[in-house]
């Protein structure tokens, strides 16, 4: 994977992606051009048997029966060869493109597993897989196809058209104008400004209906409740006949030189023959020239098939390019940078200093975090609370460096977290998320992504701790049961609770915990507390909470307001203080006092 | 093949007629200009033949000139043909797509649940995809690789019967040899495409979880089992590629060896006198064109068949039964269960419950997680239909009644809200298609949700990102609540509607929650007990069963599961340090 990503686009780029196999494309071009000539061997076959006929014919000599089978034999042995060679260059071709394919997905990967989370935000999941899938998938296309093609096709036409020179001018001009007329108007529709246009106007539509689409299946419930149809769902509908449209309208600018192309190429030969007939006239009695004018006839659907297969090429290049053009798009977006000289924590206190951020620094968007500045102690647990939107989830957020910061430094230990090798920061960090994500795989292995290299006791006191066991045990095939696609479809406490016992087994020095029992039950969150206070002890805690009654214990609360902290002390100062947080706490108490009645609202 | 034909169509081979003619004018015109040319040559050897008499010139140029008029006999037919294929393809499509979307909708929500949604977002957009390329580029060229040889054939009968036999003598063998390999040829593919699937929802696996991808260190390389699914997917390609492609070779070289047989064939018949001259140089001309299209017809064959998979899976969608009922909804809005038993796939969830629900009350079903809370409300709502006993509304069985119509009586607000990617505005109206600006500013105000909206910085049309990831928890909550006022429907169906709010958040929610469920007939899913402590009558889940039901006091009175629950969430929870 030496190649990187450069500023190539279009026929260059495409080759410098096939440059990674570059020997097995090679051997394929050469024994693709190999199998062409063979192929034409049942051509010159007949033309032989032709010219046969012709002498014997005018009465020059007599039928040569056993030569002109001997021919046909050798035209069949001469196509079967072509075929088998045909076979061999495709092979090395199709293992060539599939591995290079490989290559780039991988890539992509790894490109997108480094990227900051926003790049998430501002493209859709639809969009990111049709690029992964289907864009990547077209560039097989050329390199197992195209590319042979290409070659074999140039190198037969250079050796056809000088033959054909060679034998007569006039013929040959009379195949070549026609060719020439063939490209000019396809050229016009397939290569031009406008077409460049279509393409990427093609590409957006299809992106649109692949997230609207992904949209219309996931929002189900709510497309169900509010009786939307299809029709009336007016993004997806809209998105779908827009792209019908554009694909029409494709279609009407495309015919006549398509059509022009495709009429002029499959009949070379009745070009031919008229000025063959013309030249002929004037001196019925040259044999030689009759036989010269034969084999331009036999050879002539010879020559269209690779030339067809050539502009195709040029329509399906566009295509590929812009598809190309999409993925490089992605692999170019800068990656968080990744340290060069390491620097491990020392100790696990975290420390904000003037932190300042943005989601969307360079487009002048909004700062989410003012100069903050903190510290969480080891063996100590730090609330973050505050208003939805003050910045409680992003400070938790940089901590794994899911985004980089503007201004400031965030440190663990002593540590910028910019200066500690990935590895070593993930294994230092662990998250319960709000929103719970399970893998589609058996629970087991669910909770040991926590840590690969946990026993099956590990993982099951694990999953004990987070209150698993029961549920696990009632579901059929117990800790082997499968999640997701194909599997049982666990409820949102049950995934949150699954996602707790993996933070339990990873047993790293920095735990973070967003809103980590939102969806648990009364009771298990008070089991899963007292299980978590033991695992707690001597760790860097930080706590996003909502409920403020949870973390009235925590050593320190930091209360953010508008991304900047508005006050910071224990449950009881900050009473005392009669602040925001003691707002906070006085709608908390009537918020969970708060009992639904009808009468209540009116 | 008629299969196959039905599934390219997505389910209306009719719509596949205008192409198929397109495509065979345009083959009937292709055999013209091949023909005046080989008459000419015909002409012209026997003219060779008989070289007493002056070459006849003037029966040369006519044909030669019927050849080239018939050039543009060629272009009109092309033409039409390109039309006829390449428009109706995207017609086809979209009208397809929209009744796939529209039969998703109407089939029950567990057949969605049992797919990853990248399976279903593919048949929307890629399979259809597939079946524009069969309609504009793979059919005509079958047609062409049927019509072309059969027409020809049977000209030639008239003319040699000998050597048109000889000319197609390996056709029918080639075809039969395909057909052997097929269902080899099916297996593979098979696999091929699970690959491929697999891929596809390993790569959007990746892309959902990628939070917590990153913070286990699971990113590229890392992460095995796409690096796994890529692998195998390249695997399967070279193996598909390599296993299939000799038999389509040798299938193809058998078709082509016909211009030996035939050059064999006529070269006996010559010598044995009973073939002419003329006749056979006009066999081997057309001899040297005939096989390209069957040829490329071939070619494309395993094409067209793939296609047809993709085909066959949009038509596993659109076989799948939507849900019954055509009735109009009752006029009572009562809910009533009759021992109704459900599960998701094996997992059973509700067993033999039986309950009733009073027009205008409010009903808070509690329970420990996993208890079945939620489920109760899913069946109401009839996203799935119960597999043992009924659920009544109005007193009539669900499946009866039109799931659209029914829904029309139903609002819910869920756990996890879900906006599309739209304004925040439009958002509000899918409670209300028709609704105006003022009624829609009039919901989210009781929703208390104007506020904020007010404060960004486009106001109701700031564009929401996909799921509603631009807003927060509360205030995606408070856009559904005002989407479910505008809605204004006799029943509310709450589904733990702020569980994951802030306190700020929860009171706004909760005010919202109150202008919502206003003189209608609410249903509850509640954690906390205290909020649920003024319902008319609280239902008690336990592993699928009712445990209890009754009021807050009766249930605490009677020191069940309840009182138990109630007891332990008076305890003040907290995150402490262990000591």
């Amino acid at each position: 994977m030496s190649t990187t990503v450069g500023q190539k686009t279009g026929i260059a780029r495409l080759l410098e992606l096939a440059g990674e196999k570059k020997t097995l494309l090679i051997l394929s071009s050469l024994l693709s051009t190999i199998s062409v000539i063979a192929l034409l061997g049942p051509y010159f076959s007949v033309y032989l048997v032709l010219l046969e006929l012709l002498r014997n014919a005018t009465g020059v000599a007599p039928l040569d029966g056993e030569a002109m089978i001997r021919w046909a034999t050798a035209g069949l042995v001469s196509l079967l060869a072509g075929y088998a060679f045909m076979y061999a260059g495709g092979m090395c071709s199709h293992v060539a493109a599939f591995r290079i394919l490989y290559g780039i997905r991988v890539r992509l990967a790894d490109h997108i597993g480094r990227l900051p989370l926003g790049f998430f935000d501002k493209n859709s999941s639809g969009k990111i897989k049709k690029i992964a899938e289907l864009d990547v998938e077209k560039i097989e296309l050329f390199i197992a196809h195209q590319l042979p093609d290409l070659v074999n096709a140039a190198a037969m036409l250079l050796v056809m058209i000088a033959a054909m020179f060679l034998l007569d001018v006039w013929l040959t001009l009379a195949a070549i104008i026609p060719i020439l007329i063939g490209f000019a108007a396809q050229y016009a529709m397939m290569v031009g400004k406008e077409a460049k246009k279509a393409t990427v106007a093609y590409f957006d539509a299809l992106e649109e209906i692949g997230s609207s689409s992904v949209q219309y299946v996931r929002g189900m419930p709510s497309v169900k409740v509010f009786g939307q149809t299809v029709f009336s769902f007016r993004r997806f509908h809209g998105d779908m006949l827009r792209y019908r449209d554009f694909c029409l309208r494709f279609t009407d600018n495309l015919q006549n030189g398509y059509v022009t192309f495709k009429v002029l190429l499959v009949s070379l030969a009745s070009f031919i023959l008229p000025v063959g007939l013309f030249l002929l006239s004037r001196n019925p009695e040259n044999i030689a020239f009759a036989a010269v004018l034969m084999l331009f006839l036999v050879f002539a659907p010879g020559v269209s098939v690779p030339l067809i297969k050539l502009i195709m090429l040029a329509g399906h290049l566009t295509m590929i390019t812009e598809g190309v053009k999409r993925i490089d798009a992605m692999l170019t977006q800068p990656p968080l940078r990744e340290t060069e000289n390491g620097k491990p924590p020392r100790g696990f206190d975290i420390r904000f200093d003037r932190v300042s951020f943005s989601y969307d620094a360079e487009g002048g968007g909004p700062e989410v975090l003012r100069d903050v500045s903190f510290t969480a102690g080891q063996n100590t647990i730090t609330a973050l609370v505050g208003p939805s939107g003050s910045g409680k989830t992003t400070i938790a957020q940089l901590l794994p460096r899911f985004w980089d910061i503007q201004s400031g430094a965030v440190s663990i230990g002593g540590a910028d977290v910019r200066d500690i090798p990935t590895e070593t920061l993930m294994n230092t960090v662990s998250f319960v998320f709000q929103d719970a994500f399970l893998f589609s795989d058996s629970i087991y292995n669910n909770i040991l992504v926590g840590k690969p290299s946990a026993t099956k006791e590990d993982v099951y006191a694990a999953a004990g701790a987070a209150q698993c066991r029961e549920f696990i045990e009632g579901l059929p095939d117990g800790y082997d049961t499968l999640i997701g696609e194909g599997g049982v479809y666990l409820s949102g406490g049950e995934e949150q609770r699954v996602c707790v016992a993996r933070a339990i087994l990873k047993n790293a020095p920095v735990l973070v915990l967003d809103e980590a029992t939102a969806y648990a039950d009364p009771e298990n969150e008070y089991l899963m507390q007292q299980a978590l206070s033991i695992l707690l002890k001597g760790k860097t805690v930080i706590i996003i909470a909502h409920r403020l009654s949870t973390i009235r214990e925590a050593d320190k609360i930091i209360v953010l307001q508008n991304g900047a902290i508005a006050e910071t002390g224990d449950h009881a100062r900050l009473l005392e203080a009669g602040g925001l947080y003691a707002k906070m706490w006085n709608a908390h108490q009537s918020a969970s006092d708060w009992k639904i009645r009808k009468e209540a609202a009116q | 093949m008629t299969g196959k034909l039905y599934n390219i169509s997505a389910g209306k081979p009719k719509s596949l007629i205008r192409p198929i003619v397109g495509a065979l004018v345009a083959d009937i015109c292709n055999l013209f200009p091949g023909g005046f040319m080989a008459l000419v040559i015909s002409v012209l050897y026997g003219q060779y033949v008989s070289p007493g008499e002056a070459h006849d010139w003037k029966t040369l140029w006519i044909l030669c000139g019927l050849m080239l008029l018939s050039l543009a006999a060629l272009f009109v037919g092309e033409r039409f043909a390109f039309r006829a294929t390449h428009r109706r393809a995207y017609e086809n499509s979209a009208v397809g797509r929209a009744a796939l979307a529209e039969h998703l909708r109407k089939l029950p929500l567990g057949f969605l649940a049992g797919k990853d949604p990248g399976e279903i977002g593919n048949a929307l957009m890629s399979d259809f995809t597939q079946l524009e390329n069969a309609v504009s580029h793979v059919l005509g060229q079958l047609v062409s690789g049927v019509i072309t040889p059969v027409l020809t054939f049977v000209c030639f009968l008239f003319i040699d019967w000998r050597m048109a036999v000889a000319m197609f003598v390996a056709l029918p063998c080639s075809l039969l040899f395909l057909w052997l390999i097929s269902s080899l040829e099916r297996r593979m593919g098979k696999a091929y495409l699970k690959s491929r699937t697999d891929m596809t929802n390993r790569f959007g696996e990746y892309i959902n979880g990628m939070e917590v991808i990153k913070s286990h260190h699971l990113q590229g390389a890392n992460f095995g089992r796409l690096e796994r699914a890529i692998h195998l997917y390249m695997k399967n390609s070279i193996k598909v590629e390599g296993a299939m492609g000799p038999f389509y070779l040798i299938a193809i070289a058998g078709v082509k060896s016909g211009l030996t047989w035939m050059t064999i064939a006529g070269v006996y018949l010559i010598v044995g006198g009973s073939l002419t001259v003329p006749v056979f140089a006009l066999f081997l001309l057309v001899g040297t064109r005939v096989f390209d299209p069957v040829s490329a017809a071939l070619m494309r064959w395993a094409e067209f068949k793939y296609i047809a998979l993709s085909g066959e899976r949009i038509m596993g969608i659109m076989d799948q039964p939507v849900m019954a009922g055509d009735g109009d909804a009752p006029e009572a809005h009562d809910i009533a269960f009759d021992k109704v038993s459900f599960g998701y796939g094996a997992r059973p969830v509700l067993k033999d419950v039986s309950l009733s629900l009073r027009t205008g009350g409010l009903t808070a079903i509690v329970g420990p997680s996993g208890s079945g809370k939620s489920t109760v409300l899913r069946l109401i709502a009839r996203f799935y239909d119960p597999q043992g006993g009924r659920v009544l509304f109005g007193g009539v069985d669900e499946r009866e009644i039109d799931p659209e119509k029914l829904l029309k009586n139903i609002s819910m607000v869920f756990q996890d809200v879900y906006l599309f990617q739209d304004t925040i505005g439009n958002n509000i109206r899918y409670g209300k298609q028709e609704a105006t600006r003022e009624e829609i500013e009039e919901a989210a105000k009781a929703a208390c949700c104007h506020e904020f909206i007010a404060a960004l910085p486009k106001g109701y049309d700031t564009m929401v990102g996909e799921g509603g990831s631009t807003l927060s928890g509360g205030e995606k909550q408070r856009v559904s609540i005002a989407r479910a006022i505008l809605k204004d429907a006799p029943v509310i169906l709450l589904d733990e509607a702020t569980a994951s709010l802030d306190p700020e958040n929860e009171a706004d929610v909760q005010r919202a929650i109150g202008a919502l469920i206003r003189g209608r007939t609410v249903v509850m899913v509640a954690h906390r007990l205290k909020t649920v402590v003024y319902a008319d009558r609280i239902i008690v889940l336990d592993k699928g069963r009712i445990a209890e039901q009754g009021t807050h006091g009766e249930l605490l009175a009677a020191g069940g599961l309840y009182a138990r629950l109630w007891d332990l969430q008076q305890r003040a929870g907290g995150w402490t340090l262990g000591v």
